[in-house]
């Protein structure tokens, strides 16, 4: 057979695309379950990690962070439109299915006595190439930052996708996203390090990451964001 | 990793001196990293630690056999005008099966490896072996040929993520291997080795005493 007539190669390519994409289409449908399962996981280990409730390279067993995701944290849904938490799980779920900016999920986490101490809310936007998604914590007072983390994102590795550093994320911790006069500030990711000279910026700044401006910049902004979209609920609750 | 693999070639009446040739050569006398200098991108970016040395190790050296078998059984069929493509088509696909099993069984390292995964398919040495080796011999000498390479290329990365990993931050598979004592007597993890120029300086040694002991010199 002439393995460089036209046809042969036309035929050859289709056959080609046809046989891979049906293999991979199928491996997809397979591993679809097992791969959402795991993402899922990964969600609630960083509701858990944002929350202080586990170490970020804790060795514990999948089944062991399940089970202290089943007893310390509460995931509910609220309309950030009014602030309120909407009880029925069946309707929250169709609400959030609709409306996903203004029905959100929020998770409350109890301390090791038992007392609802910790609210974490889920925290997204854009950085340099991709959206970025985390959880920011915050006290009971809700003004300081509990811990903060960034699970899943596109940014470049090494620059952008430093967000997920252990290193940087931990000089979230203690922060202040209201100023003295109550007013939402946020958390602003500065260019440069923070000048603990300045009280503003021990108070509300933190370090910026090197060769990642525009990254830091999308996260001040979308944390600011997010945290208003959240005001309501917050001055609520 | 020179040594377990003889006696297997040896026992195996599948071996002949042509495969054991194919299996030993890119283990070191033409290993694709330090000799080839191939596949030095990802060397450098995922060698942070040895677990993820490891997975992506295991990676590459899934796709190379995958990849190479499917070509090698094609490879009279394979018009030439278009083989390239053929060859990408078919390393693409390998690398997808790679990048979603370890998304839905190990999440987390495939979070850690990220993009580099999906950069297998640029990893030269991959499209090296297809082009070279196994457009023009059968199956069985390609799977090996393939496995070969890939363990060529993972016995040097997990070099490198092990060093990094133990000068860098004083553990071995995230499990502290240098002892609190040393670190109160004033000892500090060096931060260069956290770094890319931290495994692009040891790579450099690596490949210098490498070719030191198997005599190679660049013409």
């Amino acid at each position: 057979m002439n393995t460089n007539s036209n046809s042969y190669v036309m035929v050859f390519a289709v056959g080609m695309c046809v046989t891979v994409g049906s293999v991979l289409a199928s491996l997809n449908t397979v591993l679809k379950e097992t791969q959402a399962a795991a993402a899922e996981f990964d969600r609630r280990k960083n509701v858990m990690i944002a929350a202080g409730l586990i170490a970020r390279d804790t060795d514990k067993s999948r089944e062991d962070l399940e089970r202290v995701f089943e007893e310390r944290v509460v995931e509910v849904t609220v309309d950030t439109a009014t602030g309120q938490v909407v009880e029925d799980e069946e309707e929250a779920d169709r609400l959030r299915d609709g409306d996903p900016l203004q029905y959100r999920k929020v998770g409350t986490a109890k301390n090791d006595a038992g007392v609802v101490d910790t609210i974490i809310l889920p925290v997204s936007g854009k950085g340099l190439w991709s959206t970025i998604y985390g959880y920011i914590a915050l006290k009971s007072d809700k003004k300081e930052v509990r811990g903060i983390t960034f699970y899943k994102h596109g940014e470049t590795p090494g620059l952008g996708g430093e967000v997920e550093n252990p290193e940087w994320t931990a000089k979230w911790a203690g922060k202040l996203i209201r100023d003295a006069n109550d007013a939402l500030v946020g958390i602003i990711v500065k260019k440069g390090e923070v000048d603990p000279g300045v009280e503003a910026e021990k108070k509300h700044y933190v370090d910026g990451l090197a060769g990642a401006t525009i990254t830091c910049n999308g996260v001040t902004a979308f944390i600011k964001r997010d945290l208003t979209t959240f005001d309501k609920y917050l001055s609520q609750n | 990793m020179t040594a377990t693999a003889t006696p297997e070639a040896e026992k195996t009446p599948l071996f002949g001196d042509e495969e054991k040739r194919v299996v030993l050569d890119p283990l070191w006398d033409n290993n694709p990293i330090s000799t080839q200098m191939l596949g030095i991108c990802s060397a450098l970016a995922v060698t942070t630690g040895l677990k993820v040395s490891i997975v992506m190790g295991i990676s590459v050296i899934c796709v190379m056999a995958m990849a190479n078998v499917a070509i090698s059984l094609l490879r009279n069929m394979i018009p030439s005008k278009i083989r390239i493509v053929v060859q990408l088509v078919v390393v693409s696909g390998a690398v997808i099966i790679v990048d979603q099993v370890l998304k839905a069984y190990a999440f987390d390292l495939s979070k850690q490896l990220g993009v580099f995964i999906s950069l297998i398919i640029t990893n030269c040495i991959v499209m090296g072996r297809l082009e070279a080796f196994a457009m023009g011999n059968p199956p069985w000498r390609s799977l090996l040929d393939g496995i070969s390479n890939g363990l060529g290329y993972a016995w040097v990365i997990c070099l490198v993520g092990a060093v990094r990993e133990v000068f860098g931050g004083g553990k071995l598979m995230g499990v502290q291997v240098i002892p609190d004592s040393l670190y109160e007597a004033g000892y500090v993890n060096n931060g260069l080795m956290v770094l890319a120029p931290g495994a692009f300086l040891l790579l450099g040694v690596i490949v210098w005493v490498q070719r030191a002991i198997s005599g190679k010199v660049e013409e």
